[in-house]
């Protein structure tokens, strides 16, 4: 008898319906009775022409992206003549960190790494400790809070960019990283409350009771019992945080004024529009350099992040 | 609230005064969980929607900066009647239409790849999602502002009008000039960041439905067709309903594929382009005519819009009864 892979598929259910025919790659550890048996000719035909379907698919949905990448490597400011690269180069990477060049890529970097963190922090932070009371607690203007959330959620948060401009510049933040900041962490905080709070819902309560029992005091069963479980829940908050930062455009602009300031989205914006700089090439490199991290985070984390937010925003 | 609370020792000497005031400091314990959060959303977003809705009401702008004054619904009489009412009105049905078959492809894209990919036999099928999921993990700025590079025109040095030109000889398309093209390459780009999200919503939701399901509808002799239009598809509706609604509302309020591809234009009239959807719209109002208690007004508006969605979507989806 083979040593495990036999062994395994015997034990389970599949085994028993029928030839128990070596399963093509690791498709045994599933055990289901579809994997085992053999196809049926309808089935097959399906099959085959989903992949093909799926493979015109990803082919139309990956060339513009591989297209950006292989210019990104190519000589001299323009699109490539011919549908292949004709060169490769690291000059426009080089560029972009070039002092006397002065593209500002590394400030831009800078500053949403700054901001993106700082928001993402304080948010879990925040939305930590009211979800919690949220979750757990029966208080008076507890309903009205919770409605509170859902209409300042319906309010689109940019469309107050002109009073978040008019009222910053009275309190002197006005084209500051740290009012830019501010305004970001209230306009997140009603959609995460909610995916926040349907994960502590998700929680048994007999865990702070257990935490009691044995004498915990109230802060500490929520610091050291709830708070260490809802661990997964602050990483996919913090990264949606993060992710959707990055991106924001309309309220940076109003706010954002001194290129000193700029973020990636400003900054990038900025490198295109600006004629005598239009540097397709140049500004390839910045949107794959600017973008891989992310790319790299976000598929790693995938299932996590999908779940999280599945598991979180089961209502609403 | 009982059942937090440590249980007294039966025994325990009471002392009356002592425990009114553990009662009342327990009333207020759990607003001490909130006050942060609650400090945080006055200052940076409750009163600025409060602001925003004053400001709706007054005649700010670059001609009254410093001396604005209130001028009561003014503005919103304004919109529908004295400034450029016919271009609010395309804007409105653009940002309608827009936002409406955005969310058909999306939906319809999503929903196909995701019914392709939930296939038992295709055992690779973790690798094609995880390739179709890369437009949805890249920063969505970027990816909008290097798909107007692909798809500027040939002297603007446009990927796909270079290779037209140069490679085929033939004429050159022009992408986001033209006011037909501009509005396909918008949807365009939008789908192409848009299906990822549906792809795996659906694909979560067709998993959750039993295989008995299907199992039961082939021993009664239903074809391939048959199964996903009168099985999955019914039992789908009521799980992506609340989804698509919630995307449709999203995308009246898309800003940054409309401003950052095309920038509202075409210009088809003083004030508007062919793609101007709403918050576009709002956004130039403020940016180059500076009326900004004019914009203030259309965010309003917005609101009220994007506001009467929500809330029919979040009675379908029972939000409101998780208040209680």
């Amino acid at each position: 008898m083979e040593p495990t892979s036999q062994g395994v598929a015997q034990a389970l259910p599949a085994a028993a319906v029928g030839t128990p025919q070596a399963g093509r790659g690791l498709g045994w550890i599933r055990g289901r009775s579809r994997a085992k048996r053999r196809m049926r000719t309808g089935e097959r035909v399906f099959l085959w022409s989903s992949r093909i379907i799926v493979w015109i698919v990803m082919f139309l949905i990956l060339v513009p992206a591989v297209w950006v990448v292989g210019t990104s490597f190519q000589p001299g400011t323009y699109f490539t003549n011919t549908i292949f690269p004709t060169g490769f180069t690291l000059d426009h990477y080089r560029a972009l960190f070039d002092p006397n060049l002065n593209v500002g890529f590394v400030t831009w970097i800078r500053n949403s790494v700054i901001v993106c963190t700082s928001v993402g922090v304080i948010t879990v932070l925040l939305v930590a400790t009211m979800a919690y009371a949220f979750s757990r607690f029966r208080f008076k203007g507890r309903k009205y809070g919770l409605m509170g959330l859902l209409l300042i959620q319906m309010f689109p948060a940019q469309m107050s960019f002109i009073a978040y401009q008019f009222l910053l510049n009275k309190i002197g933040l006005y084209d500051t990283l740290q009012g830019y900041t501010l305004v970001m962490i209230g306009g997140g905080l009603p959609f995460v409350a909610w995916l926040f709070k349907g994960y502590i819902d998700s929680l048994p309560r007999d865990l702070e009771e257990a935490a009691y029992v044995d004498g915990a005091s109230k802060l500490q069963a929520y610091l050291r019992v709830i708070l260490p479980l809802t661990r997964p829940m602050m990483a996919v908050v913090f990264l949606f945080t993060w992710f959707g930062l990055y991106s924001e455009y309309l309220v940076a602009s109003f706010l954002l004024q001194n290129t000193s300031n700029y973020t990636m989205a400003l900054g990038l914006h900025g490198f295109i529009n600006s004629a005598f700089t239009q540097n397709w090439t140049d500004f390839a490199a910045a949107a794959v350099l600017g973008s891989l991290p992310l790319l790299i985070v976000f598929l790693s984390m995938q299932r996590f992040l999908v779940a999280g937010l599945s598991r979180g925003a089961v209502k609403g | 609230m009982a059942a937090i609370s440590p249980p007294a020792p039966a025994d325990a000497p009471v002392v009356k005064p002592v425990r009114r005031r553990r009662r009342f400091l327990d009333g207020l314990y759990p607003y001490g969980y909130i006050a942060p959060s609650l400090a945080f959303m006055v200052v940076a977003s409750f009163f600025p929607i409060l602001f925003t809705i004053y400001m709706s009401m007054t005649n700010y702008s670059e001609a009254h900066d410093l001396n604005f004054s209130f001028i009561g619904l003014d503005n919103f009489v304004k919109i529908f009647t004295v400034f450029q009412p016919q271009a609010f009105l395309g804007v409105f049905e653009w940002t309608v239409i827009f936002a409406a078959v955005t969310t058909a492809l999306n939906f319809g894209g999503g929903l196909v790849l995701a019914y392709l990919l939930n296939n038992e036999n295709m055992w690779e099928r973790n690798l094609y999602r995880t390739i179709l999921i890369v437009p949805w993990a890249l920063p969505g700025t970027i990816a909008i502002l290097a798909w107007g590079g692909i798809l500027q025109n040939f002297t603007g040095g446009g990927m796909i009008n270079t290779i037209l030109v140069n490679v085929f000889h033939v004429p050159s398309i022009p992408f986001l000039g033209d006011p037909f093209w501009a509005r396909f390459s918008v949807l365009l780009v939008n789908f192409w960041l848009g299906y990822p999200f549906m792809m795996t919503a659906c694909l979560g939701a067709l998993q959750s439905i039993p295989p008995d399901v299907h199992e039961a509808a082939e021993i009664d002799g239903a074809n391939g067709f048959q199964k996903f239009f009168r099985v999955t598809f019914p039992l789908l509706r009521t799980a992506s309903l609340p989804l698509v609604i919630a995307t449709f509302a999203y995308n009246l309020n898309n800003f940054g594929v409309v401003y950052l591809l095309t920038g509202g234009g075409p210009v088809t009239s003083v004030t508007a382009g062919a793609t101007d959807i709403l918050p576009t719209y709002t956004y130039s109002v403020a940016y180059t005519l500076h009326e900004w208690g004019l914009a203030c007004a259309y965010g309003i508006l917005i609101f009220f819009i994007i506001g009467t969605l929500s809330s029919i979507n979040m009675r379908l989806s029972g939000a409101f009864q998780e208040v209680d």
